[in-house]
């Protein structure tokens, strides 16, 4: 009969902790589509701040389709005016007008510099690319614990603070597999960009490796939109103003 | 003023709130127009100091009877690249022009790219003019790129011009993990005017056709190139991402009686040869944000040591002859014959570029060699980039030469130079 009770006992554990697991998945994958719509464009400001107080600001033209299609087209400064970058799931390509065809790029490097890294501009759903867990619920917030699917995933671990109430992420804190904190996300205020769509329009960064330094990227005119499959392909990367 | 004290406190706490909120509003650049026209470029101001090689048999030939005593030259230009596009609707009209001052005198400008688009869908589009491609995964040596404009491998961001073309795009994507896109473009090379300074052979119009696929996580092309006389090139490329920071690309070509100049009987002189050149190659992001870029590159219509060393006998005794009608004529038939960037067959080349090194904010350090494996001569270059202000960019460019008498790079008509630059983006 003992036996029988560790055998319940691990079952339900087991059962209980996937259901807990599961759950926090769900709640990841609604956190997503409070962020990212399936369909959308938009246009967005990145400020890179130094620690001396200089500014260096960039405004890109974006678009996404689906969990793992997003392309970027730099309108400003005109020294990059014309870049454009597209992701397709792990696979990452730049396009510069003078070199002319896109080259693989990865997602941990930064074609813009500061505290983002083009996985962070570049960014697919949460839940593609991470598996969640409840680290803690509070009576505001869900805290997840997020885990890499993939190897190729910029940050091992993610700790993500979510609004138990409008299912917005407040707060990102990215790890690297030593435990490392890489940077911190603070999502903040929130907009009605139209159409239901009610999220942060600020993202800051912060990050202890680069003591001093803060990017700030803001979002504008959010709307949804469909495109064609083809639009997230290399052939088109060149063509992406097109779409304005 | 007690009255007013409360007055200035709040239209403070009003202005800087509102000046808080306006940090998140941004202008959009040329949002929502109906046709779009824009322009761009650049000036670049040169200056560089270059060491010459006296005793080189190119220099001996480039500044042949001219009144230079000084070892040490200085080259001062500006480089002006003018860009403009108009689009409306689906119907496109692009230009890059380039125009180089040295000095005072009319100045001509060269169209790197002046042609019109009709993109019909994302699918399809189509254009005639002259315009650039770039075919090919190599980073400092494309052998696949049949329709490019040959790159320097000292400078391969450098920008070209392109080819009178019409041009077919066909782009279809698919919802499958192995093939993901595919597209087709189709060339069509109708023959520089040959005649009159207008006309030239239909029979010599050229077609180039190649073919891409994202195979999973994979970049493929297969491409081909046919003209009459010239000779036949197919060819094919990859390109993808093994490791998160790690790319891997190369490229073959076979081509079919191909021309290789050479020097026998103290003259140049070409033959037909058939074969591969190919290029392998990795790119590589450390933990500390150093990407190393890493090519072999086999050409296979390269010369042999030996034969390089025929070259340069060969225009050391037209030079050593003092008749100034034939020292011209040889500079003719030396850039015409051997008008290329690389002239042996074998060619390592490596760069690494690193971002802010020692936290130096805006700068960025580039350093190349390319090293000749026939001849054991090489070249090694480094760039220091600093950016201090939006659309501002400062580069110093130190270039050295090693190699003995007879080596590619140790026979350059500079032993060393030292370039630095200055450039506005607009």
């Amino acid at each position: 009969m003992i036996r029988y009770k560790w055998l319940f006992s691990v079952l339900s554990l087991t059962l209980f902790s996937s259901g807990f697991s599961q759950d926090a998945n769900e709640i990841l994958k609604k956190a997503d589509e409070k962020l990212l719509p399936e369909s959308f464009e938009s246009y967005r400001k990145l400020i890179n701040e130094e620690p001396d107080g200089s500014k260096k600001e960039f405004i890109f033209y974006s678009v996404k389709k689906g969990k793992d299609n997003v392309a970027m087209l730099y309108l400003s400064p005109a020294s990059d005016k014309g870049r454009s970058t597209l992701r397709k799931g792990d696979n990452m390509w730049l396009y510069i007008p003078n070199v002319g065809r896109p080259i693989r790029i990865t997602s941990l490097q930064s074609v813009v510099g500061g505290v983002f890294n083009n996985s962070d501009i570049m960014r697919l759903d949460y839940s593609v690319e991470y598996d969640a867990a409840f680290n803690e619920k509070t009576d505001s917030q869900y805290i997840l614990d997020l885990t890499a699917r993939t190897a190729s995933v910029a940050y091992d671990k993610l700790k993500m603070w979510v609004d138990k109430k409008t299912l917005l992420v407040e707060k990102v804190e990215c790890y690297a597999a030593s435990g490392t904190l890489i940077k911190t996300l603070e999502f903040k205020e929130i907009k009605d960009f139209g159409n239901g769509l009610v999220r942060p329009a600020v993202i800051e960064t912060t990050s202890p490796l680069y003591k001093g330094f803060r990017s700030v990227l803001i979002y504008s005119k959010l709307k949804l939109r469909k495109f064609p499959d083809e639009v997230f392909t290399l052939d088109y990367i060149p063509r992406l103003g097109e779409l304005r | 003023m007690r009255v007013c004290l409360p007055i200035v406190f709040l239209l403070n706490l009003l202005l800087n709130g509102v000046a808080i909120s306006q940090d998140y509003d941004f202008d959009i650049p040329e949002e929502e127009e109906e046709a779009v026209i824009a322009f761009n470029g650049n000036l670049d101001a040169k200056w560089g100091i270059l060491k010459a090689q006296e005793e080189s048999p190119l220099y001996r030939l480039n500044f042949f009877n001219t009144d230079n005593d000084d070892t040490y030259l200085s080259q001062y230009r500006l480089d002006f690249y003018f860009n403009g596009e108009y689009r409306h609707k689906q119907v496109g009209f692009f230009m890059k022009s380039f125009y180089q001052y040295t000095k005072e005198g009319p100045i001509d400008p060269t169209f790197f790219e002046l042609y019109g688009s009709l993109n019909l869908t994302p699918k399809l589009s189509a254009g005639l003019g002259k315009r650039r491609y770039f075919w090919g995964k190599g980073y400092a040596f494309n052998p696949v790129g049949y329709v490019n404009a040959e790159k320097d491998p000292e400078n391969p961001d450098l920008a070209l011009t392109g080819i009178v073309s019409g041009y077919f795009n066909y782009n279809k994507s698919y919802n499958s993990a192995w093939l993901q896109n595919m597209s087709f473009s189709g060339l069509i090379l109708p023959q520089e005017a040959e005649f009159n300074e207008k006309f030239a052979s239909a029979g010599n119009t050229g077609l180039a056709l190649k073919l891409y696929f994202l195979l999973r996580n994979i970049d493929i092309d297969f491409m081909m190139f046919q003209r009459k006389d010239e000779p036949q090139r197919y060819g094919l490329d990859f390109s993808t991402n093994v490791k998160t920071n790690l790319e891997i690309h190369g490229e073959v070509s076979y081509d079919r009686d191909d021309t290789k100049a050479f020097v026998q009987n103290d003259d140049i002189q070409q033959r037909k040869i058939s074969g591969a050149s190919y290029l392998f190659g990795i790119r590589y992001l450390t933990k500390q944000n150093t990407t190393i870029i890493a090519e072999y590159y086999h050409n296979n219509r390269g010369l042999y040591k030996s034969e390089f060393g025929e070259v340069l006998s060969f225009i050391l005794n037209r030079v050593d002859s003092g008749n100034t009608l034939l020292v011209i004529q040889t500079r003719i038939d030396f850039t015409n014959q051997f008008r290329t960037r690389t002239f042996m067959r074998d060619y390592a080349y490596v760069k690494l570029s690193q971002p802010e090194p020692f936290g130096w904010l805006y700068s960025s350090i580039n350093a190349f060699t390319i090293y000749n494996l026939n001849d054991n001569s090489f070249t090694l270059s480094a760039q220091l980039g600093y950016k201090p202000f939006t659309n501002f960019e400062f580069l110093l460019w130190p270039t050295l030469f090693f190699g003995n008498d007879v080596s590619e790079y140790g026979s350059k008509q500079f032993a060393r130079r030292v370039e630095a630059w200055l450039r506005f983006f607009f």
